[in-house]
């Protein structure tokens, strides 16, 4: 009898035992690490889809302040570099493009000024691959495209305007020639603007965040033991994950033509237009910047896809912290030497 | 309350616990779901569980936009815009694939689990 009580006793702490394992393991499996709360936000400007994630201990209201200010950063910026509407009281592309005031300088916001500063400095530093003064060429395109129904002559994209950078006339006191340029900041905006929301996060505080700016990506610290995984999407192809970045802190931007274009008499023509010709540009179906500059990362997948890929692979390889991929015309991949790095 | 009483108690509890962890363990991490939004609004959520093809309309900035559903997957069928980017975009299937559809301001998101974060 006092051997059957033992038996017992010893089924009823077997039990006990299992029941704690149980609750320890389940437990275990809801750890997710560091337990950041993920919030969401969604905002339509610059013709651009955001979605900006934070993720954050803090309390609710202080990240939907945060998302409160971050519109207000993101509508400010959409209307300095409008130049398709006015603004009441704002001096913005619109406005210079289109300035028939009879006044020499026109007198600039400070971050209208800083970005056309960053885009001419950008066009030397890309051997004018990348420039702000195609306004005029990029209308044409744009309205053949919407029509769908033909194709620019050179003469009609050169007869358009001028294309030259040293149109753009910059004083030292946030004033611009009053000279009629067309300046398109499309180029660069996403990645500027997502640079300044970056920064803006982070002296808040808010150092987990994943800012995706459509084609456009920027990333913080993660919000879990792992880095962020980022897929690379492969032109015309339904398949997903071929090439799956992990990385954090850093930025990732994609240039690519298999997207916004247009046919016509079985040619394709995408919305990149090289300078140098004034046609779109045919190298590759898309380029993938990664850099830790957001602004940079842009503007390079920019400039990389007005390049044939062997010569943007000698740039790339030429720079610091920057590695690319490539899908070149046959849908085949290019990396530069140390992109496997991040994946 | 005798022995047998507690027997019985501590084997249902047993069992329940069982039970709890065969759900908890089991249940589906994956219910696809596809959420569409008009200018930030949701209007409409679809099961993508259903594998027969199925037809839904919504009302975009510019009239009429259509998805198909199929085995998982959403794409947009006809909508009206300039460049019918949405279209020409086809299907998509996982959390981190978006349709947008700006003329229109119409989004389809998809709402299941995943572990990549973003595309581009």
């Amino acid at each position: 009898m006092v051997e059957y009580k033992m038996k017992k006793k010893i089924i009823l702490i077997m039990l006990f035992i299992i029941l704690g394992i149980n609750l320890i393991i389940i437990a275990f499996l809801n750890m997710g690490g560091k337990n950041l709360t993920s919030y969401s936000q969604d905002y339509t400007y610059m013709n651009t889809y955001f979605n900006i994630k934070i993720y954050s201990n803090s309390d609710a209201s202080k990240v939907e302040e945060m998302f409160t200010e971050i519109d207000q950063i993101l509508s400010e910026y959409h209307e300095l570099s409008d130049r398709y509407n006015a603004y009441n009281g704002i001096n913005n592309l619109y406005y210079i493009n289109n300035n028939t005031d009879n006044i020499e300088y026109i007198t600039l916001d400070e971050r209208l000024y800083n970005m056309i500063a960053y885009g001419i400095k950008m066009y030397d530093e890309t051997d004018g691959l990348l420039n702000i003064n195609l306004g005029h060429v990029i209308d044409i395109w744009k309205k053949y495209r919407e029509a769908g129904t033909g194709v620019p002559t050179l003469e009609e994209l050169k007869n358009s305007g001028s294309t030259d950078i040293n149109d753009i006339v910059l004083t030292d006191d946030n004033q611009i020639l009053n000279n009629h340029p067309s300046i398109d900041l499309g180029s660069l905006v996403k990645g500027y603007v997502t640079n300044i929301i970056k920064d803006f996060l982070e002296e808040n505080g808010f150092d987990s965040y994943l800012i995706n700016a459509g084609g456009h990506i920027v990333l913080g610290d993660t919000y879990h033991d792992d880095l962020y995984r980022i897929a690379i999407r492969k032109p015309n192809d339904d398949i997903v994950g071929n090439i799956v970045l992990k990385i954090s802190n850093t930025a990732v931007s994609t240039s690519g033509g298999y997207e916004r274009y247009y046919e016509y008499d079985g040619v394709t023509y995408n919305h990149i237009i090289d300078p140098n010709t004034l046609f779109p540009s045919s190298y590759m179906q898309s380029v993938s910047v990664v850099s830790k500059d957001s602004a940079l990362a842009d503007i390079l997948s920019t400039t990389l896809f007005l390049m044939p890929i062997e010569d943007g692979k000698n740039l790339v390889e030429s720079m610091d912290g920057v590695e690319a991929v490539w899908y070149d015309n046959d849908n085949e991949v290019i990396r530069s030497s140390g992109f496997s790095n991040y994946e | 309350m005798n022995k047998n009483d507690i027997k019985l108690v501590i084997v249902v509890l047993f069992i329940s616990i069982l039970g709890f962890d065969f759900y908890y363990l089991n249940r589906d991490n994956n219910p696809k779901i596809a959420v569409v939004y008009y200018d930030n609004e949701q209007v409409l959520t679809i099961d993508l569980s259903i594998i027969e093809e199925r037809k839904y309309t919504v009302t975009g900035f510019n009239g009429e936009v259509t998805f198909k559903t199929l085995d998982g997957k959403i794409k947009v069928e006809s909508e009206n815009s300039p460049y019918h980017l949405c279209s020409k975009q086809g299907y998509i299937s996982e959390s981190y694939e978006t349709i947008i559809c700006l003329p229109n301001k119409i989004v389809v998101k998809i709402e299941s689990s995943s572990d990549i974060d973003a595309e581009l």
